[in-house]
């Protein structure tokens, strides 16, 4: 289980102190946010990649630009008050032939790039969005409008970076951008650090997505997200998420905090997050989806504060893309844990707020669920409290302990993973399906109304081990909180 | 005499159709802004490209300025600058391109019935595109391949052109290149540009090349022709004493 090697790499701070610095107003950039600086930008990025390598240093103004290419070598540099403002006009941007996306920054296999500085970057996405949605129906532009909005590959994010190595992104705030917001695709030796993003103008933007990368730092940072807070992604059925290193970050979202997935072909492992704190969320605090054949192991979350968020755990592997490539999900360490679920939507009054569901169903436990012939396997779970609002109605929404109701629980192999999938589940604390070893050590979960269903629920679960589990509700003195069907208990 | 009135009534019949299928773009449908700031390079490609791409026909820009790097023309598509509109030239030599050699405003390589009319204005802002150029040099950052001034027209391996009546000005170089090119039409035309004495109207193994009725007043030579004489036709067209242009 230990053998986590996290190989927490310092880039060579000297080598982007000792580069020379350019002033991109000596290439005759404008800072008047009106004149489009796309080809300046780009003339002045070859320029230094072609010199020796250095800093460009955007002052204190507002750079208009389309999409640019950064190069090996050079550094971003946005000085305080200084932003680089994402052209409205969508045949501004490229969408790359190679990675198939749109981006404001792209960097395709180069390295030694970055992005810093206290200044910003703003997409001003709602408008690039909506001026492609116009476009499309004016028939200069095909696209399908799938959920009346361009398809994601179809609008720009504020930064794609694909196949690059050694990349720092530190300082900066990234705001609205078009579709998913900072992505970086099989890149190598990342290193984010006290960066805030505000990405909550158009459909899913996201706060990060880490696709398919290895050796990840991502640290001090703050994330406010119309969708997933910090999303690692798998693509690659052949390529791997690992060692990668969450430390101190915040974030809001009107879906997940932490997410593995929901693309998960090849998989994530040797993670260690901390110190996350998670609120107003729609969804689950920590998600981790094997849908698509990856693999999940070696992932330790330890230092957890999630407040009105709908949901705290969700583990899951299912089988939607698979492809015959097998899933496992393996030794996690889930510890030291405070969480509140609201009764009500957590992101109510947020732009771009999750879709309203289509109920019933009562509020979800935190949920732990394999499928027969996959089961999450290993999962510690350790000083947890978690408090619950409780007052669940069966008369609104039921599922029982009989046999016959705990296996009409369907089990949605191919389903969307979201811990809401399942509408109505008979715990309100955990609900444990298709699993082997989970321990329970030093949990508090609380009901602050009375409820109709137990606290946890194990089904299909082998050796589950139980340790200083304390359940609050009120009127419950003799109430029995644990349910184990089809499952056996572990005593040490 | 009947055989002719049969053959042009013929030629009507199946002509007509064939010039209505020209359609007119409005430039604004592709989001092209006329306020002189905005830079429209790409609306202006993606106006072009979609025009080539859909049987072809005009993009039609009415009064107004606007701001454009370099751009490509593509089969079938005619600019239309009516009059009182400007296509004004970006003041940055990194909005250039070259094609096939040639670094211009509008371009356009291997491409077949094309063209620019209307009375209105090609603007190269040349006094300004110079200055910036040299201000880079002074700092180094002017690398070989950007010291080339952009012409405001540059065509190469390309069939049946049509230039008609634009107005051409302040070019930071040659106004016109021609290069490999067969069946240009040049009408109406008028060039004032003072910034180099590089020649306007610059001519290399075309044929099939009228020039007619036009106007060029420039420090340099009005023209300069490589290739076979007898493939180009001039008519009344003269420099700005009045003489005649000569091959």
């Amino acid at each position: 289980m230990r053998k986590t090697i996290l190989t927490l790499f310092l880039l060579n701070a000297i080598l982007y102190t000792e580069a020379k610095d350019y002033n991109i107003a000596d290439f005759g950039a404008r800072a008047d946010g009106v004149y489009l600086n796309t080809s300046i930008i780009q003339g002045a990025i070859d320029y230094i990649t072609t010199h020796g390598g250095g800093r460009l240093i955007f002052p204190r103004g507002s750079y208009l630009t389309g999409s640019i290419y950064l190069k090996s070598n050079v550094i971003l540099h946005l000085e305080s008050d200084a932003v680089l403002l994402g052209s409205v006009n969508v045949f501004d941007y490229v969408k790359d032939p190679y990675i198939g996306w749109m981006s404001m920054i792209f960097a395709l296999k180069q390295e030694n790039i970055g992005i810093t500085g206290k200044g910003m970057i703003d997409g001003r996405g709602f408008y690039t969005a909506n001026n492609m949605v116009s476009n499309i129906h004016k028939g200069i532009f095909t696209d399908p409008l799938k959920l009346d909005r361009p398809n994601e590959t179809n609008r720009p994010q504020n930064i794609y970076f694909r196949e690059c190595e050694n990349i720092i992104i530190t300082g900066i705030m990234l705001k609205d951008p078009a579709s998913w917001n900072q992505t970086y695709d099989q890149c190598r030796n990342i290193y984010v650090d006290s960066i805030r993003v505000d990405a909550k103008n158009y459909w899913n933007n996201d706060g990060i997505d880490i696709v398919d990368c290895s050796d990840v730092v991502i640290k001090n940072s703050f994330f406010d997200a119309a969708d997933d807070v910090i999303c690692f992604k798998s693509h690659d059925a052949t390529k791997i998420c690992e060692n990668v290193v969450v430390d101190n970050c915040v974030g809001r979202s009107s879906a997940n905090g932490l997410k593995f997935g929901t693309v998960s072909r090849g998989g994530f492992r040797n993670f260690k997050v901390t110190n996350l704190t998670i609120y107003d969320t729609y969804r689950s605090a920590i998600t981790f989806a094997a849908v698509d054949g990856g693999i999940i192991e070696n992932i330790v979350v330890d230092g957890v504060k999630s407040t009105n968020t709908g949901n705290v755990i969700y583990l899951r592997i299912g089988d939607r893309w698979s492809q015959n490539k097998v899933p496992y999900m393996k030794d996690i360490v889930i510890k030291n844990v405070y969480a509140e679920v609201p009764a009500g939507k957590p992101d109510a009054g947020y732009l771009y707020e999750g879709p309203v569901e289509d109920l019933p169903r009562n509020i979800s436990p935190a949920s732990i669920v394999g499928l027969p012939q996959h089961k999450i396997k290993n999962v510690i779970l350790e000083n947890i409290t978690i408090v619950y609002p409780g007052g669940s109605n069966p008369n609104y929404a039921y599922r029982g302990l009989s046999k016959a109701e705990l296996d009409s629980i369907p089990e949605m192999p191919a389903a969307y993973p979201e811990f809401s999938q399942f509408k109505e589940l008979p715990a309100w604390g955990f609900y444990l399906r298709h699993a082997e070893d989970i321990t329970f050590r030093n949990i508090t979960l609380t009901a602050e109304k009375k409820e109709y269903r137990p606290a946890i629920v194990a089904d299909d679960v082998k050796n589950i081990f139980f340790e200083k589990v304390e359940v609050q509700e009120p009127e419950s003195k003799k109430k029995n909180q644990i349910f184990l069907h089809n499952s056996t208990r572990r005593k040490k | 005499m009947n055989y002719h009135k049969i053959v042009n009534a013929i030629l009507v019949v199946f002509l007509l159709p064939l010039t209505s299928l020209a359609k007119d773009y409005n430039a604004s449908l592709f989001g092209v802004k006329s306020d002189g700031l905005t830079l429209n390079t790409r609306s202006i490609q993606k106006g072009i490209d979609f025009i080539s791409a859909n049987g072809g026909g005009r993009l039609v820009f009415y009064v107004g300025r606007y701001l454009t790097g370099s751009i490509r023309l593509k089969s079938n598509v005619t600019i239309k600058l009516e009059e009182g509109a400007v296509l004004v030239a970006a003041p940055s030599i990194y909005d250039y391109n070259s094609s096939a050699g040639i670094k211009a405003l509008v371009s356009a390589e291997g491409q077949k019935n094309i063209g620019i009319s209307g009375k209105g204005v090609i603007e190269g802002r040349g006094t300004l595109l110079l200055k910036n150029m040299d201000e880079l040099k002074v700092r180094g950052f002017l690398l070989d391949s950007l010291t080339v001034q952009p012409a405001l027209l540059g065509f190469s391996n390309c069939s049946q052109i049509a230039i008609d009546s634009v107005n051409m000005i302040d070019a930071a170089g040659a106004v016109q290149r021609f290069s490999n090119c067969n069946d240009i039409k040049i009408a109406t035309i008028t060039i004032k540009s003072n910034n180099s004495n590089d020649p306007a109207v610059v001519f290399s193994e075309n044929t099939g090349v009228y020039f007619i009725h036009s106007y060029v007043e420039v420090p340099g030579k009005p023209m300069v022709w490589t290739g076979d004489s007898r493939e180009l036709k001039l008519e009344k067209t003269i420099d700005s004493k009045g003489s005649a242009l000569q091959p």
